[in-house]
């Protein structure tokens, strides 16, 4: 536990964590004081002025907030006629030259600039001179747009390159109302974390070419979910929202802040997995190549599952813990084998030392926690003697070629449970017994294990036009114990006893459980 | 509690209107004047002759939409979805794209108006920032016999011209 | 029987089941217009065959091939579809055979033998009006029960109840009437009507019995489920109450049903208390015995008459917007050609009986028979419009308000005057 302290804010007393500075202890409380410039991730840099308070205590009469420690009987003024006037004014100051034209914007609606003026200023400008012209529509690289006119000059993204990426790209050039941020001539943004410097601009001066002029802020529904792109999990927001008479569509994923996993930010790579979510899904069950229903599908394999004298079963292991569990229960009472063979998913050197990983499956340490095997060998040895082969959900065209697939199962009946087409090699595809289209991790609630160990639920919040089973119900229709994913949970919490006390897996706390590395099986 | 009710005196408790008849005889003897007029000579109805007669409509009237263009004939719409957003009956589908006549950044793809769900409150004219979309066409009749065909899309609300002078449907707002 | 007995039958038939038909076009049409001309529209006046729209008669038409031509639904949750079927046919038939007891003109004597003019030569009279009209609501009920539908099925039960009490106030009406003429003939009740008190007063029911008029004509509206007593359908609380379900072809029985009614009671009403199908001040007697004179006058009214009319048609039809070349004027020219064409013909066909025909002659008998089914028809036609004309003035009852009048205002007001009737009946001796 942090040590707590007590200070006074406009008079009255609240408690906040020691240690840290005014803005971010009072926002803890519910305090809010406004700033552009400063950011948890990238400190204090005091050059908006917008968090200048009042402190009563004989030290200059206003300090910046961001880089003042919150201290034991401190008396911080936030509403005191100086303190709003300075507010208004850096507004004001702020809104000389901006360009207002929020119709355009694609930040509207999150934007601090806009969330401030109706809180701190609210009025008319008291310009007359013609405004100061910048470049618009500039291309900074690496899918980064920039607006030179709705800049503020906080320097947060010049900080991110710097500090956090430290490439550098960024700087900012000449000063007063010429002051504007610029990429050195021939040098773009070009880094895989670029784009964290849309989610930190304050303004709408950075916005992501990919995401530009696709949907308006407010009309985006909001999911927290776990990034799947690989195996660090990061935390991210999916923004998606379903247009009349359209699908429910992704449009954009955004970072999360987690300090024990991504703290504030997440990869380009990651940003841009929403498109498989989108696209070229697979939306139809066929059994025997004609489009059926999903209780014909089901029956049909529940049959050839008793008849079989082998069966074998491929987990994904991107899939959540309930998932796994409930293919692993479905497995014990049909006697068939379950493998996570997925060697296709690890990359070599691909990872890097802050985000990405080299493993692209978002729950391999879950899979090892539930004792699934993985191993070639053992997926070899058991494909060849299975007469009966069921796919639930996992990629197996990273791992094998066409060819591997097709000499593995040539007399073997496929039931193919994917998200998306090719998972078994378009030859196999057109083989297999019968197909079963599966709803991606957008759509489903679940919880993942990390490559650090640290169990954590999300959310599925895209509501498809297309009906399609989870793994969960898929494995629940060939006959699984485990009818639900309440099921499924209480048999993970079986196998995994540090995940016991909570009830369901949404009571998991949102910075996510870390398992020791006795239960991550290390 | 009973700050807000208002006690009326209870009419019919006298015994003529107990009796009911004499009061209904009264109406009857309204309505049968009306008959009685109305029948001996029909051009005092209050009636318009719709179609051949068409109504005057003022200028705030709100008929069907239009789209307005700049002196140049580019499209007043940057698509900031205000008028989607404020939209009770959730009628208008807007598709936004980059700009491509230089004018500004944005601009509508597409931009369809579903007259079918329309409710004609004319939120759309009120919240946009640009004085776009105006319902100033004096167009009050639409007919389809599909749905289909109910929504109209961006040519063809750039094409509508405004059936007031400027200065009038100005007018006409001030009042607002 | 001989050729002209059967004649007489199908003559007699025809007019108590053809004549009610015909009448809806009438009720309908009056309906709309006078429901418009009392709001100060104008009614539908757009319908037509060639420019020609018959004051709204074509729009009937149109209308009637709409339903005849709808898809005719029954719903997928209507079990009973015998019964579902049989309601409107219930609704429709019973008003119709209600009918068929009332008088439409004096008995006519052809070659020394008597023909009473109704549908069906019976002395059950007023009692057949009371048992079929309180048989037609079954057709109500059957419908709103097997709709399987909550709104259908409590309009049912408030025609169910509305039947109930309205009936006993309307058969105590009766009863004192029946004091009064001695008879539950029809016929015997019309041609006791053709009398005259004082040589100058017509001895209708309306002036013997006012109070039993305004309890039966109350009950009578009750009874036709014609607002102000519609809660059956209800249509602002019940959607459209027991015909929620129907639509083409049975929602059209159920509608032609409930005009047929209308007429039925409207008959009954005029002949229990308006004289019935005889002319005020001349009795049948009389108008046989003085034939030619009587031939005469209509001769010379029936032009006047048509003078008017056609200078009304004149002046209300018209366009009532700037127009060149008025299509509606040349309409008008046709109607009032039509009429004077119409007039020539019973013109030439009175001054042939006032050229040949005598005094208690067969032809003087027809004569006098047409026109008293003239004058009933056109009572018949006033009392619907009275029925029209209270419709759209008069807001419906609530429930409640609707069983009070029943049991506690009409009950006690109609024994009250049963014993005063009586009192005064056995009194006068």
């Amino acid at each position: 536990m942090t040590e707590m302290i007590k200070l006074f804010v406009n008079g009255e007393e609240v408690e906040v964590e020691s240690g840290k500075n005014l803005i971010d202890a009072l926002e803890k409380v519910g305090i809010e004081i406004p700033h552009f410039c400063y950011h948890p991730a990238l400190g204090a840099d005091g050059n908006c002025r917008m968090c200048l308070v009042g402190i009563e205590d004989g030290r200059p009469p206003v300090v910046p907030a961001c880089k003042t420690l919150a201290k034991e009987g401190m008396k911080v003024l936030l509403d005191a006629d100086n303190i709003k006037k300075i507010q208004h004014d850096v507004m004001e100051l702020e809104f000389i030259n901006h360009p207002t034209d929020c119709p355009i914007c694609d930040q509207a609606g999150e934007c601090k600039l806009q969330d401030y003026y109706m809180k701190y200023e609210g009025t008319e400008s008291r310009m007359w001179v013609p405004q100061v012209t910048k470049r618009k529509m500039q291309d900074f690289g690496g899918g980064v747009i920039h607006d030179q006119e709705r800049c503020v000059a906080c320097g947060r993204c010049v900080r991110f390159l710097r500090q956090i990426t430290r490439t550098g790209e960024l700087g900012l050039v000449n000063r007063g109302d010429d002051c504007r941020v610029e990429f050195f001539p021939g040098r773009p943004i070009n880094n895989r974390y670029g784009l964290n410097v849309v989610d930190l601009c304050p303004v709408g001066a950075l916005t992501s070419a990919d995401f530009r002029f696709k949907q308006r802020a407010w009309f985006l529904k909001r999911a927290e979910s776990i990034c799947h792109g690989c195996s660090k999990g990061c935390n991210i927001m999916v923004d998606h929202n379903k247009e009349k008479y359209e699908d429910d569509i992704i449009y954009r994923l955004r970072p999360r802040q987690n300090e024990q996993v991504n703290g504030w930010f997440m990869c380009d790579e990651g940003r841009m997995t929403y498109k498989l979510e989108n696209d070229n899904r697979l939306e139809e069950c066929t059994l025997a190549g004609a489009v059926r229903p999903l209780a014909d599908i089901f029956a049909d394999a529940e049959r050839r599952i008793e008849r079989a004298t082998k069966v074998l079963f491929l987990v994904s292991p991107s899939a959540s813990l309930e998932q796994l569990a409930a293919v692993q229960a479905l497995a014990e009472k049909t006697g068939a084998t379950v493998s996570a063979f997925s060697d296709g998913y690890i990359v070599k050197d691909d990872g890097d030392d802050f985000l990405i990983k080299d493993d692209k499956a978002a729950n391999r340490a879950g899979v090892d926690l539930l004792g699934i095997a993985k191993s070639r060998t053992h997926f070899d040895n058991m494909a060849k003697e299975a007469d009966v082969f069921i796919n639930f959900g996992n990629d197996l065209s990273r791992s094998l070629s066409e060819e591997q697939i097709g000499r593995l199962f040539s007399d073997t009946w496929v039931l193919n449970g994917a998200t998306h087409p090719g998972q078994l090699g378009a030859v196999m595809e057109k083989k297999v017994g019968s197909s079963i289209a599966l709803r991606s991790w957008s759509e489903y609630h679940g919880v993942v294990v990390n490559c650090d160990g640290i169990a954590q639920k999300f959310v599925g919040g895209v509501m498809k036009n297309v009906e399609r089973p989870d793994i969960v119900e898929m494995a629940a229709g060939l006959g699984s114990p485990a009818t639900g994913t309440a099921a499924a949970w209480a048999l993970v919490q079986k196998k995994i006893p540090a995940l016991a006390e909570f009830g369901g897996f949404l009571e998991l706390p949102a910075e996510g459980v870390k398992l020791t590395d006795n239960e991550a099986g290390k | 509690m009973a700050a807000k009710v208002k006690q009326l005196p209870s009419r019919g408790g006298t015994p003529a209107e107990k009796v009911y008849l004499i009061e209904i005889f009264k109406g009857m003897a309204i309505t049968l004047k009306h008959f009685l007029r109305n029948l001996w000579d029909n051009s005092n109805l209050y009636v318009r002759h719709y179609p051949e007669v068409q109504p005057d409509i003022p200028a705030r009237w709100r008929g069907r939409h239009r789209l307005l263009t700049h002196p140049d004939g580019t499209p007043k719409c940057v698509a900031c979805f205000m008028c989607q957003t404020n939209c009770p009956a959730d009628c208008i589908m807007i598709k936004a794209g980059t700009r491509i006549d230089g004018v500004t950044e944005k601009m509508p793809v597409s931009f369809t108006i579903d007259l079918a769900e329309c409710i004609y409150c004319g939120y759309c004219v009120e919240a946009c920032p640009e004085d776009a979309i105006r319902m100033d066409t004096g167009i009050y009749a639409f007919t389809s016999s599909n749905r289909e065909e109910m929504k109209i899309g961006m040519t063809e609300m750039l094409s509508l011209k405004g059936g007031f002078p400027e200065e009038e449907y100005q007018k006409g707002l001030e009042g607002e | 029987m001989t050729n002209l007995d059967i004649i007489m039958v199908i003559v007699r038939v025809s007019i108590s089941a053809f004549v009610p038909l015909c009448f809806l076009a009438v009720c309908v049409t009056m309906e709309r217009r006078v429901a418009g001309f009392i709001q100060d529209r104008s009614g539908p006046n757009r319908a037509g065959i060639c420019g020609i729209r018959a004051g709204g008669l074509v729009q009937n038409l149109a209308d009637g091939l709409k339903l005849a031509f709808k898809e005719d639904i029954i719903s997928e949750h209507v079990e009973h579809k015998f019964l579902y079927v049989l309601a409107p046919i219930i609704s429709m038939a019973a008003a119709i055979i209600s009918f068929a007891l009332v008088p439409f003109a004096d008995t006519l004597v052809l070659d020394g033998k008597s023909y009473v003019m109704q549908g069906i030569p019976w002395d059950t009279g007023i009692l057949w009006f009371l048992a079929i009209t309180g048989f037609s609501v079954y057709g109500i009920i059957l419908a709103g029960w097997s709709s399987t539908n909550k709104y259908s099925l409590l309009g049912a039960l408030r025609s169910a109840s509305q039947v109930i009490s309205y009936e006993i106030p309307m058969g105590l009406a009766v009863i004192s009437l029946l004091i009064v003429y001695g008879s539950i003939n029809l016929s015997d009740i019309a041609r006791f009507q053709g009398q005259t008190w004082l040589g100058f007063i017509p001895m209708w029911g309306i002036l013997l019995q006012p109070l039993a008029a305004v309890i039966f004509i109350v009950a009578a509206f009750a009874e036709c489920n014609r607002t102000p007593f519609d809660l059956a359908e209800g249509e602002s609380e019940l959607v459209a109450g027991f015909h929620l379900e129907y639509s083409a072809m049975k929602f059209a029985v159920f509608f032609m049903g409930e005009y047929v009614a209308m007429f039925a009671s409207s008959a009954v009403i005029v002949t229990l208390f308006f004289g019935g199908y005889n002319i005020p001040f001349f009795d049948t007697d009389f108008l046989i015995r003085n034939i030619k004179p009587v031939a005469f006058v209509l001769l010379v009214i029936l032009p006047v008459f048509m003078f008017y009319f056609a200078k009304w048609i004149r002046r209300n039809n018209r366009s009532q917007y700037l127009r060149e070349n008025d299509p509606r004027k040349a309409e008008a020219t046709i109607y009032i050609r039509c009429f004077w064409i119409l007039i020539a013909i019973i013109e030439v066909f009175l001054l042939a009986i006032l050229a040949f025909a005598q005094p208690d002659t067969a032809a003087a008998h027809l004569l006098v028979a047409l026109m008293q089914i003239c004058t009933f028809l056109i009572k018949v036609t006033l009392m619907l419009f009275v029925y029209v004309w209270v419709r759209w003035t008069i807001p419906r009852f609530r429930y409640d308000q609707l069983q009070m009048l029943g049991w506690q205002k009409l009950l006690p007001l109609a024994l009250l005057n049963i014993f005063v009737t009586g009192a005064i009946v056995v009194a006068l001796g």
